[in-house]
């Protein structure tokens, strides 16, 4: 396989899992979780602490940083979030509560960091996770084995929301607060799921970045701007939206990066990041409904040569 | 059963209810009319803590219920069916009545919702189909069916006949009044099909620009010729008759 | 009428400095005297920098965010502009007076060793030359934060809150990618020195320096402050708090975003620009958004969105923390490195606890913003003395 494709879908698929999780957490709570980047760089150095403290691959922790994740996002819950809604926050200041948490958890992560540097004298600033990877079928396995752990994920998120009753109910209060409420379904519960949820799929993203890219500090702080990108391509309305459109973003920006380096030159690469911001601004100004605007079932529909089967 | 003193509620800061009393009894249809903008959708609001309540008290058997989050009230046992977004359209029908059965156990919840679908057929027919894809008045007919299916000890209906074909609305009158009847639920209900809900009604209040015009019995109300025509359209207030219960039934 | 009731009470009230801004202002002088008793002047000067730069950037976001009601999250694109212009321009110009490279070569680092000090030579050998070169530092990073006022204004047309707050954050974070990579620009990832018109002062350049700065940002303060009572002020306001009855009112809600937007954006990059010849370099990577974005931002929160003297206020008690916690991290916090953990981080923990416990506990931060009188409060009593009948009469009991 081609090597930036390998990669690429490899961050495409961190990319899929944490805008996801930030458009759970904004259609759930309309707030938009800047503490995703710590979120996410927890999540690597979880699966890293794993690997270089007890040993294995690191597929095996990821189930672990997915409930650290969760952890995170219910501290932010109760501690931040819920006093805020209940105060009818602003989104401004709701996203700004969750700037200061990522902030703290920020320092947290480098001092925890520099802990690791001294006391177990390994090099936690600059991680290349490959090395505690394996082979599969002639590539690193996380090329295969994450993409595909991705979508077992988000399998079992869309059966829970689909099959489960607390899932349904959570689409319920998601789609309509005051009725749910009035159906006696336990808002504060939703929500306190949603953010566990959310905040576990950012440490899964974390987790999976890094086996794209460098492992840093600030893993999470260098991607929040593409995890938001993605979200807002996918349209901020629809978590399946937002799943999509961070695997887009992801995959177009080592595609787009690849191609136009072979049109242009490798000075191309310095310019990664224009990728992702285009495809943001080209949202926000033409198509503000984003990816999950696009009517699929019609779509569907008309390809199949089905007609609109809306009424019967 | 509930008890509404001096009542000042309304959106941000417009003011809509003006110092409004009321009282609804138990095991009574309480009906609420008047004309449009008057503030009936914001009594059911502010019993339901979705507005803003300046000052006054709302006591459900003596129990305040003031700043009390949705989902207690209707574990409390008060179901209340709005008259816009009253279902969820994203959701099947068939998940639309088991979130409306959330708070009863799973099996009964299940046979609820196979009455609701011998009562309303066209549910049936829809169970597995987005609510989003139905007609204003099948989506009105679930959101009629949800309503019902909790077994509540106050119903809140906000203008339930809206949206149906003139069989229908008549058909769920009667099944409001059954519910009283058999059920002895106590319903309060704002209705713009004035002369047939007071005709099922016990209790009636009258509320115009914010403030209760009239209050007392539901047959009084018909009689009164002058308030009658004036804010209810109703022409010839005929004398009160008692409709029989298994008239015309599902 | 209940509501004028209580700002007519509130006008009546008020005086130049209300309560917490005295105390505050206090526990401010007694830190400085501290300060000035354990570290002496140099210590001193070096926190009126600090305070003077980041109170011109908190300021300038105040402009925007305070009192026009943009939440600008890109605040570290106009200073970084301005940086960078006054990193890459006037120094050509004086290298190209003086016959040295200015192309894309400028930058590199062989010829950045020779050219720099060269430069700064000729210009402390005149007083003239220095303050020319200073007055042109200034207008190129004013020119540019102008620009990326204007361009930022853009976006702001069309989107809103929490997603014109994000796209003008990834504007700011691809800013600096460009400027990291591309080379001629800044030097990429090395450093381009900045010719440094202060040098002629000698030995009391640092001093010198200080000085200046300190002035400036006093400058930015009396215009800010007379700004925000003045009619241009009220009209921000007005935009802030009710778009649509602005709009009504015949304001054009756009220009006068873009007029906030540009002012904001070229007090901003002038604080870049006077950032870098203080430190004699400019480095791509050296501005986070994290610095230079989100600390002014807690700054403005902790000191009173909307109240330009609680800005200040806020600057100065978030920079005497920081520096506390650099200059004792042994005493205080030495405990840490026992693990080998570096007590520089709570720093970032301190800004992250103070915008949490803003939100939370302060939400107006030290000093809220005063409302506004149109007359002095003795006139105002008399002019409600003679009219009490009228008053009396509106006023619902």
């Amino acid at each position: 396989m081609e090597p930036w494709l390998a990669t690429g879908l490899i961050y495409a698929s961190a990319l899929a899992l944490a805008a996801g999780g930030l458009t759970l957490l904004y259609i759930a709570t309309r707030t938009f979780n800047f503490a995703h980047a710590s979120m996410a760089t927890v999540g690597f150095y979880v699966v890293y602490s794993g690997c270089v403290l007890i040993g294995g691959n690191p597929y095996i922790y990821f189930p672990l940083a997915f409930l650290v994740g969760g952890l995170l996002g219910v501290i932010c819950y109760y501690g931040l979030n819920r006093p805020l809604l209940r105060r009818g926050a602003a989104e401004i200041t709701l996203m700004m509560s969750t700037l200061g948490y990522d902030l703290i958890l920020l320092s947290l992560i480098q001092m925890y960091a520099d802990y690791l540097t001294f006391s177990m004298q390994l090099f936690p600033r600059r991680v290349n996770m490959n090395v505690y990877d394996f082979k599969l079928l002639g590539e690193n396995a996380a090329t295969i084995i994450l993409p595909i752990l991705a979508i077992v994920f988000l399998t079992g998120l869309h059966l829970f929301l689909v099959k489960t009753r607390f899932g349904v109910a959570m689409r319920a209060t998601i789609e309509k607060p005051v009725l749910a409420g009035a159906s006696g379904i336990n808002s504060d519960r939703v929500y306190l799921v949603a953010w566990l949820i959310g905040g576990g799929m950012a440490a899964l993203g974390g987790a999976a970045m890094s086996m794209a890219v460098t492992g840093t500090p600030v893993l999470g702080m260098n991607s929040i701007s593409f995890m938001f990108a993605g979200a807002i391509l996918g349209g901020l309305h629809s978590l399946y939206g937002g799943i999509l459109g961070g695997f887009v973003v992801g995959l177009a920006e080592y595609a787009g990066v690849f191609y136009l380096s072979q049109l242009f030159g490798t000075w191309v690469l310095g310019y990664r990041m224009a990728i992702p911001l285009l495809l943001m601004a080209v949202t926000l100004l033409i198509f503000p409904r984003g990816l999950a605007g696009i009517p699929w079932t019609a779509l569907y529909n008309g390809l199949v040569g089905k007609k609109g089967g809306a009424k019967a | 059963m509930l008890k509404i003193n001096n009542l000042n509620s309304g959106y941000g800061k417009l003011q809509v209810l003006y110092d409004l009393s009321i009282e609804i009894p138990e095991k009574e249809i309480t009906v609420v009319v008047g004309p449009n903008g008057a503030g009936k959708t914001t009594l059911l609001c502010s019993i339901m803590g979705i507005t803003n309540v300046f000052s006054g008290e709302v006591l459900f058997n003596g129990d305040s219920l003031k700043n009390l989050p949705t989902y207690l009230l209707a574990r409390k046992g008060i179901s209340y069916v709005p008259q816009m977004g009253n279902v969820f359209a994203d959701l099947s029908v068939r998940d639309n009545l088991q979130m409306a059965g959330y708070l009863l156990p799973v099996a009964e919840a299940r046979k609820k919702a196979q009455e609701m679908t011998e009562i309303f057929p066209v549910l049936k027919r829809f169970i597995d189909r987005k609510a989003a894809t139905l007609s204003g008045g099948e989506r009105r007919m679930l959101a009629i069916a949800m309503g019902l299916m909790k077994n509540p000890k106050l119903m809140l209906l906000d203008e339930l006949s809206t949206d149906l074909a003139p069989i229908i609305a008549e058909k769920v009158i009667l099944e409001v009044a059954r519910l009283r009847d058999e059920l002895g639920i106590t319903i309060l209900m704002v209705e713009q099909l004035a002369k047939r809900a007071l005709e099922i009604g016990d209790k009636a209040y009258l509320l115009v620009s914010g403030g209760v015009k009239f209050a007392g019995e539901a047959r009084d109300l018909l009689s009164e010729p002058e308030l009658c025509s004036l804010y209810l359209g109703i022409k010839k207030p005929a004398a009160a008759q008692i409709v029989p219960l298994t008239e015309g039934s599902r | 009428m209940k509501t004028q009731n209580t700002i007519i009470e509130k006008m009546l009230k008020s005086r130049l400095f209300n309560n917490s801004e005295i105390l505050v202002t206090i526990a401010i002088l007694i830190f400085l005297t501290f300060f000035l008793i354990s570290h002496g002047v140099p210590m001193i000067l070096t926190i009126l920098i600090d305070f003077a730069v980041f109170a011109i950037v908190t300021m300038s976001l105040n402009l925007e965010t305070g009192l026009t009601g943009i939440p600008q999250f890109g605040r570290v694109l106009a200073v970084i502009a301005g940086a960078f212009a006054v990193g890459a321009i006037p120094g050509r110009i004086m290298a190209a007076f003086m016959g040295l490279p200015f192309g894309a070569d400028y930058t590199q680092d062989i010829i950045q060793f020779q050219i720099a000090p060269e430069i700064t030579a000729t210009l402390s050998a005149s007083w003239v030359l220095s303050l020319l070169f200073f007055l042109l530092c200034l207008v190129v990073a004013a020119v540019s934060g102008a620009v990326i006022g204007w361009l930022t204004s853009r976006p702001a047309i069309r989107l809103k809150e929490a997603y014109l707050g994000i796209s003008l954050l990834a504007f700011g974070d691809f800013f600096m990618w460009v400027g990291h990579n591309w080379a001629p620009l800044v030097g990429g990832s090395t450093s381009v020195f900045v010719p440094d018109p202060f040098r002629i002062f000698g030995e009391a350049r640092f001093e010198a320096v200080v000085i200046v700065i300190f002035l400036a940002a006093m400058l930015v303060y009396v215009y800010l402050n007379r700004l925000a009572s003045s009619p241009f002020g009220r009209t921000l306001k007005m935009v802030r708090d009710n778009e649509i009855s602005a709009s009504a009112a015949g304001k054009d809600v756009t220009k006068i975003r873009t007029q906030s937007l540009v002012i904001g954006s070229i007090l901003a990059a002038i604080a870049g620009g006077l950032y870098v010849i203080y430190t004699g370099t400019v480095t791509a990577t050296g501005y986070s958004r994290l610095v230079w974005t989100f600390w002014p931002w807690a700054f403005m929160m902790l000191g009173g969105i909307g109240s330009t003297t609680g800005v200040l206020l806020g600057v100065m008690v978030l920079t005497i923390m920081r520096t506390i916690i650099t200059v004792y991290r042994f005493e205080i916090f030495g405990f840490l490195m026992e693990w080998g953990i570096n007590p520089l981080w709570l720093e970032f923990t301190l800004m992250g606890a103070v915008i949490v416990g803003v939100i939370l506990f302060l939400p107006h931060g030290l000093v809220p913003e005063k409302v506004q009188s149109i007359l002095p409060a003795k006139r105002l009593e008399r002019v409600l003395a003679k009219n009490n009948d009228l008053y009396n009469r509106n006023t619902v009991q």
